[in-house]
Order: structure tokens, then sequence, then C-alpha cells
């Protein structure tokens, strides 16, 4: 249809009439296929007409179809010489010379037609970060699910972080903050003793940061040592004691060990700072379980199937119900929540073990 | 009463109790086995799982012997029909006969329990009297075929197999016997694990190249085996229920857990839901876990079960089970609360601080201390051998776990051993008859362990039950000594078999007060039964 209205406007023009034939074959060929008589049709229409721009944009669309991306560019940047406001060819210019790590002369044919995706590559490979950030939170903005995006917009945001990271340990190499980001690094990378060292490092520079205590806290409940997780998210709590998660971490650490007394107020203290936070109400329904307080772990356990419908947590949750109803002797009510249980095993799977 | 004074007690008299671990690890003298799972980079999952062992006394001389079970030998280009080699003497199962200087010799050949089939790679052993002559017999499960060698008496077995029906075939680990229509005749549960053979093998981890978690394989069945009396069983896995429940089963263990006098199982799968078997006491069973509440833990998660006891852990009477997992999960404790109901109860009873970075396969509850209490015994080791190269905070070798039990809440122990060992079965029992339990371990690519109890100040009972109209063995009895209680089996643990005789730490008290449950529901009662003695107590014929 593009090629039938684009011979109809080149017909008005004062094309030659052999090049109007070699462009018509050529974009014949494109819908058979062939990439290569479209190349030699498109070619042969810039040789009889050197100013026919759109024969120089297809013979570059040929050639990027055909993936020969070097030889795209030549013929695209003839185009916009002939005829500069063609976005198309500003469109695969652009494309072409970010494919051949043309980054740099690629970002302004990109921006001029707003190709978000492709001109934040193109910011990353050129060092522009914060500009790739924003053209992919822009992009995403448009087209929210794309994975490509979701992924590049991940990577950006990483690369800087890490730049900025970079910055840190070069400019202040022993500070606090230098050992969290490398400790950081290394619990993401899961080297628990590595992390262990630089957190204890940064919290001998820096007793009183907020945030560290956590952070080695993590480290201990992964490798499960929960006396020494406790002893950290006990000292986070203290020193930010409006922290909700302190208090949460807090609180499962405590029950991890047993100590079902000691969680439950730290638990019912996360929910007074954060409420409705389905982790906290799980954990408080199973502490207040185990303390033997049926009433509040039926209020937090409904609390959480009202919250989540279809999650895991919302399973866990009918699960507790179902138990705790059972020994209550309200067995239909029991029955009800584990077949709630089971439905939601059924559909979103079994509850993993951590 | 002399009060027993051993090193330990001294030592505690003095105050240096917790100086001085339980057990010493000591040389198991004239036993030169090694457990040969031959690990290959291929991953083949069996070479992960072996082996059982038993503590059983085969030739009635009133010493234990050990039977430990091999692997077999495996190459990269293991195909199926799988060839283990298991007639080379490095790949045979074996049995030690123990002398009366606390040595052993190897008898394997003599008894007839060399070669195991080519075609079996080795995994567990159960023993029972079947035929109820007085000598215990063996079974061995493998991946292949499982063997029963009928014991003979004159020191020699048998295998009856092919006769009695009891092969089964696919991948069987544990097994035990019992007598779940209370006729008197010990009857054979085997578990097995999943589908798999070596031509449908997979590797898993991506570049870790690891061994597959179970989730990848298809389930499959159990198998329950009826004892007809004649030397003869009859699989009635389908007509008792089992064959309509798949899992993936490595663990089981035995108890009437509701009283009713019929003996229930109790099985560990891996990587999803547990499964207690209720016996109706009509010949079928009705798979119940999930709504008693020993299914799934707290948080309605699976278990990685491996392996599984049924014994009191409280002292209230009822059997409560613990099953063994992978790191990340707890170990989990089912208590029965009674009537049919259980309770997960790890983290109340201090068992999840102690296991939360722990795997477990072989266990037990016994009282190894003697105080009254039935203490925890693990045998661990990750699954995979290479696992601290993917988490540095886990190790593939570990040391077993020894947890006390004080009033129902379990407080880590010095074990006595000092070096990491990739341990899987463990087996119970007094090896040196001096009343205080000792536990066998075996290690994959290694020799077993021997850990001696160093002994207590504490007073013993052990008891060795002798059926007439019930089962010989006594399996599935009821005991209760001094407010103790004791289910009589001598399965549990993983892919191994217990000393049968009943174990009861008496604590301070000189007399104890027996009662027995039989399976046949003759009540029997002994007082005033002297302390720190090996009590046969033989059924009375009538009511």
């Amino acid at each position: 249809m593009i090629g039938l209205f684009l011979l109809a406007w080149l017909a008005g023009q004062s094309t030659s009439p052999d090049a109007m034939r070699n462009m018509q074959a050529g974009l014949e060929a494109r819908k058979q296929h062939q990439v290569e008589t479209e190349i030699s049709e498109f070619r042969k229409a810039t040789e009889l007409d050197p100013a026919l721009a759109d024969a120089f944009v297809n013979l570059g669309a040929a050639y990027m179809e055909k993936g020969d991306y070097g030889a795209a560019i030549t013929p695209l940047k003839r185009a916009l010489e002939i005829s500069s406001d063609l976005l198309v060819a500003h469109q695969f210019l652009g494309y072409a010379l970010l494919a051949q790590g043309y980054a740099a002369e690629a970002i302004p044919h990109l921006q001029r037609v707003a190709a978000l995706d492709a001109l934040g590559v193109a910011q990353i490979e050129t060092g522009q970060l914060n500009e790739a950030v924003g053209s992919f939170n822009a992009a995403l903005s448009k087209r929210p699910n794309d994975p490509d995006l979701q992924y590049y917009l991940g990577h950006a945001s990483g690369l800087l972080s890490k730049n900025s990271i970079d910055t840190l340990l070069a400019m202040h190499p022993d500070s606090a903050r230098a050992h969290q980001a490398l400790a950081e690094n290394y619990f993401v990378l899961r080297q628990m003793p590595q992390a262990e060292k630089e957190y204890l490092e940064a919290l001998r520079l820096r007793p009183d940061l907020p945030g560290l205590h956590l952070e080695l806290g993590q480290v201990y409940a992964n490798s499960t040592q929960w006396p020494k997780a406790e002893t950290e998210f006990r000292a986070e709590a203290k020193l930010r004691p409006g922290s909700a998660e302190a208090a949460y971490r807090l609180g499962t650490a405590l029950l991890q060990q047993g100590k079902s007394h000691d969680a439950l107020p730290e638990l019912k203290r996360a929910n007074e700072l954060k409420p409705e936070m389905p982790e906290t109400l799980y954990s408080l329904g199973k502490a207040a379980s185990l303390n033997g307080d049926g009433s509040t772990a039926e209020q937090s356990w409904l609390k959480v199937v009202e919250l989540e419908k279809d999650t895991s947590l919302a399973a866990q949750s009918h699960f507790g119900l179902a138990g705790l109803y059972r020994k209550q002797g309200k067995t239909a009510q029991a029955q009800h929540e584990m077949q709630e249980f089971q439905r939601l095993q059924s559909t979103i799977g079994p509850p993993r073990s951590e | 009463m002399v009060r027993r004074f051993t090193r330990r007690s001294l030592l505690s008299l003095a105050g240096m109790a917790a100086a001085a671990p339980i057990f010493e690890v000591k040389p198991l003298r004239g036993i030169d086995f090694i457990l040969q799972n031959s690990p290959t980079a291929k991953k083949f999952l069996i070479e992960t799982m072996p082996g059982g062992v038993a503590l059983f006394d085969y030739n009635n001389d009133g010493l234990l012997d050990i039977l430990l079970v091999n692997g077999g030998h495996i190459t990269e280009s293991l195909h199926v029909p799988e060839n283990f080699d298991r007639g080379n003497p490095r790949y045979w199962n074996r049995l030690y006969r123990q002398n009366r200087d606390g040595s052993f010799s190897d008898v394997t050949q003599a008894a007839g329990l060399a070669s195991a089939g080519n075609g079996n790679y080795g995994m567990g052993v159960a023993v029972g009297d079947y035929d109820n002559d007085g000598y215990s017999d063996l079974y061995v499960t493998s991946y292949g075929k499982n063997i029963l060698y009928h014991n003979n008496g004159d020191g020699t077995f048998t295998d009856v197999t092919a006769k009695a029906g009891v092969a089964g075939g696919g991948w069987s680990v544990s097994a035990g016997f019992f007598d779940y229509n209370n006729d008197g005749l010990l009857d054979l549960f085997v578990t097995r694990y999943m589908e798999w053979d070596a031509d449908h093998n997979k590797i898993c981890g991506g570049d870790w190249h690891t061994y597959c978690p179970p989730s990848v394989f298809p389930t499959t069945t159990c198998l329950l085996y009826r004892n007809r009396g004649d030397g003869t069983f009859e699989d009635v896995s389908a007509r008792a229920g089992f064959t309509i429940k798949k899992g993936r089963a490595l663990g089981v263990a035995f108890a009437d857990y509701d009283g009713d006098g019929f003996t229930d199982i109790f099985v560990s799968n891996d990587g999803m839901q547990q499964y207690l078997f209720h016996n109706n006491g009509d010949g079928t069973f009705n798979e119940c876990a999930l709504e008693s509440g020993a299914a799934l833990t707290s948080d309605g998660k699976g278990l990685s079960g491996m392996g599984t006891v049924f014994q009191d852990y409280d002292n209230d009477g009822r059997p409560d089970v613990i099953v063994t997992v992978l790191p990340r999960e707890l170990y989990g404790l089912y208590h029965n609360d009674g009537p049919g109901a259980f309770t997960y109860q790890s983290l109340e009873t201090g068992l999840g601080a102690l296991t939360s970075g722990s795997s477990g396969w072989g266990v037990g509850l016994e009282d190894f201390d003697n105080d009254g209490w039935k203490d925890l015994f693990v045998a661990q080791s990750h699954v995979l051998d290479n696992v601290q190269q993917i988490d540095a905070s886990l190790r593939y070798k570990e040391l077993p776990l020894l947890a006390l039990n004080h009033n129902a809440h379990f407080e880590r122990a010095d074990s006595g051993v000092t070096t990491p060992v990739a341990a899987r079965g463990a087996a119970f029992g007094d090896i040196n008859n001096d009343g205080f339990m000792d536990v066998v371990l075996t290690t994959l690519g290694g020799p077993p362990m021997l850990l001696l109890n160093r002994g207590s100040a504490g007073h013993w009972l052990s008891i060795t039950l002798r059926g007439t109209r019930s089962n010989r063995d006594g399996y599935g009895a009821r005991v209760r000594v001094n407010g103790q209680t004791r289910f009589a089996t001598s399965a549990g643990s993983y892919v191994s078999a217990n000393d049968k005789r009943l174990h009861f730490g008496l604590g301070a008290a000189e007399k104890a007060v027996v009662e027995i449950l039989w399976p046949s529901g003759i009540k029997q009662s002994l007082n005033e039964v002297r302390a720190d003695q090996f009590l046969e107590v033989r059924e009375p014929e009538h009511p």
C-alpha cells in the first residue's frame, strides 16, 4: 500500500521513468523477499536519478533488511543530504549507525524520530546513563509490559549505580559507604563471608549509619545464623525505632529461633508503624498463634487474605487459619480454610520453602 | 543397687560434664568397608543416596553385628540396563560379626551375602524375623531389585526373594518390617523414590552441574507386602490404598499414633507433603497427613523429607514424628496432640534453631544420656557435593547433630565428631552392651563411623520382646517404662535398621514399672523391675 502510494507520489514528480521502473521493481522484490534483487533495483534507481532521496532510503532499508548495516549508512546519509526532513531516513540511519557501533553519531537521528528504545541503548553506549534511564522510562510509559525495555532500564540503572559506586570507591575507598557498597555487591553475589566482612568494617567506621545493621542482619539471616541476625536487627531497631522493617526483621529472626513470645511485640510494633503489610501480618499471626493468642492470629491472617487474594502468602494464611480453627473445634471453618488453601495450591502452586 | 560410675558420671560430679562429649568416635576394628557410591560428572541421582546400615544380632550370640549396604560401580557411560559390577568384592554389601573383644570379622561370603546382583545399586536394609523362627532376616533395598535374605540360623542366609515375591523394582530406598494386620506375621513396607533410570537422568544447576531436585522426575508409589506365613508375600499395595498416593518417598517409620491397636505408617517424601497412612484395621490405609496436620510446615510448605522417626519425644505416651530435610527448611517435628491430630512444633521445641542450615538423613530418638528423655541424633550432609560453590554458607560435609532433650526442648550438644562427613544412614543400638546407646553412621565414599557412648550416671533398662501370639520380634508393641513410651520397631531413620531391643534411660531410678501392650492386644505389666539389665519379656500365651 505504502509502495503504491509512494509510486503515485513519485509519478507526480520530475523523476525519470527508468528510475521509476527500477523503484517499482525494487518494491516488488521486497514483497517477494528477494533482497538481492531489491538492492539491485534500488541501486539502479539511485544511479538513474541521483537526486531521488526515496531511492536512497529504500536502498538503505534493503541493506538493513539484509543485515548489512555498514552498507546501509551511505545511501541513508545521501538521502538526508537530499532531504533532511525525511524522518524514516533518520530512523534507519540511527539504527544503522547504532548497529555499527557509532552510537554518538546515531543519537541525533534517533532523537529526531523519538526512537526512545534505540536512543536509550545509544545513550548507554556513550555513557549517558542518566539520559538512558530517562529514555527507557519514557519508552516504558508507552509500552509498560515490554520485557526488552524492562531489561534495558534495569541494565542502565545498574550501570548508573555501578558508576556512582565506582566513583565512591575511587574517591573515598576507606569510607563506610564504600565498604557498604562492596558488601551489597557481595551480598548480591551470595558471597556472604565477604559481605559480612565489609559490613563489619563499615560498622566499625560508622556504627550509627542507618541500614548497616539491617543489611548485615540479612546476611546472617540468609545463612541461617539467626542469633547473629537477631543481634543486628535489634541494633537497627534501636537505632531507628520508627523503622517498620527493622521491627519486622527482628520479629522474624526471633520467630525462627522459636522465641515467639519475644517476637510478638516486635511484629505488633512493625504492624503499627506500617499497617497492612501482608508479610508483617502473616508473621504476626504466626507469632500470635504460637503464643496461644488465637484472636490476634485470626485477625492477622484474615487481614492477609483480605489484602492478598491469590498469592502464596494468602495460601499460607488460609493454612494457618485452618489449623487455628481445627484446634478451636470449628470444624466447618477449618475445612473451608483448608479448601481455600488447596484451591490456591492448585492454582498458584504449593508454597515453597525458603 | 550399686550406682554405676562411668567416666562421664565422674566428670559430672566434678562439674565438668560439659567438657566431655557423650560419644567417642571409635574405630570399627575389623571393618574395612568403604561405601562405594561412585560419583560421576554425569550426576546420576542414585550416587548421592546410599547407603544403609543395620545393627542386629544375626547369630543370637548377644552381640550386635553390622550389615552395611554398598552402592555399586557407576561409569559415565551408564545406560539401561545398568550394570553396577556388584560381583566385584569392592561393591559387595558386607556383614560383620561382632567378636567378644569388640572387634568385627567379615563374614559376608560365608553368610552368603556376597553379590547382590549386577543390576542392583544398593540403598537400604530392613531387619525382622518374618518367619518367627527366632533369627533376624534381612531385606536389602536397591535401585533395581530388592533381596530378601532368610536367616538360616546357622550363620548363613538364603536369597528367597523369588519365592517370597518381594523383589519390587524401580528405585526402592527405605523399608521396614511391621505387622499391619496383627496376624502375628511381619509384613513388609518399601518406600520408592521416583521414576528414574540412567537413560532418563538429568543434570541441573546450569554451569554448576548438580544433581537434580526430585521435582524433575515423576513420582511413584510405595509397596506393601502381606506375609502369607508360608514363606511368600502378597503385593497388596493396590488393595491397601498405596497405589493411589504417588510420592517421592525416602524414609518410613511405624507407630500406632491414634491408639486404635493397628500400626500406622509415616512416609517422608522429598520436596512435597509428607504422608501419614492411617491403618483402618481392615487391610486398608487412608492417607491423612494433611487433615491430621502432619503433611506440611506451619506455613503450609512441603518438606524435603529424607529420614524420619516416629517415637514419643515428650513422654506424653503418643508417638511424634521428626523428619529430616534440607537447609533453609527446618527439620519437621510434628507433635502428636491426640486424638489423631498433629501440630508442627519445630520452632517451639528448639529444633528449628538447630537445623535451619543443615541437611539431615538418618535420624534417631534415643535416650543417649539415660536421663529419661529421648535425645535426637541426625546424620547430616548436603545432597549436592558441590553445594559450597553455589552457596558459600552451606557445606556438603557436616558434623552430625546431637540435640539433648531437656523436658521436650532440644539443645545442641557436642557429638564428639570433629571431622565433617557426608553421612547418610544411621543406626542406633547398644553395640557394647553397656546400657548406653551407640550410633553407627555410613558416609558416602568413606568408612562407617562408630560413635561409642561414653556412658553417664543414669540407670537404664533394655527390653527384648519375645512375641508368642504377636510377631516374635514384638514389632508394634507399645512399651511404657516409668512414664516413657517406645513403639517397638527396628525401622525409622534413613535406609537403616536399628537394634530391636528397646532402650530406656531411667535417670536416678533403680526400679522400673514396665507396661506392654502387645500387637495381639494382650496387656502385660511388670513391677519392681531392676534397672541396668537386659530383660527379655515373653508375651503371655493368654490374655
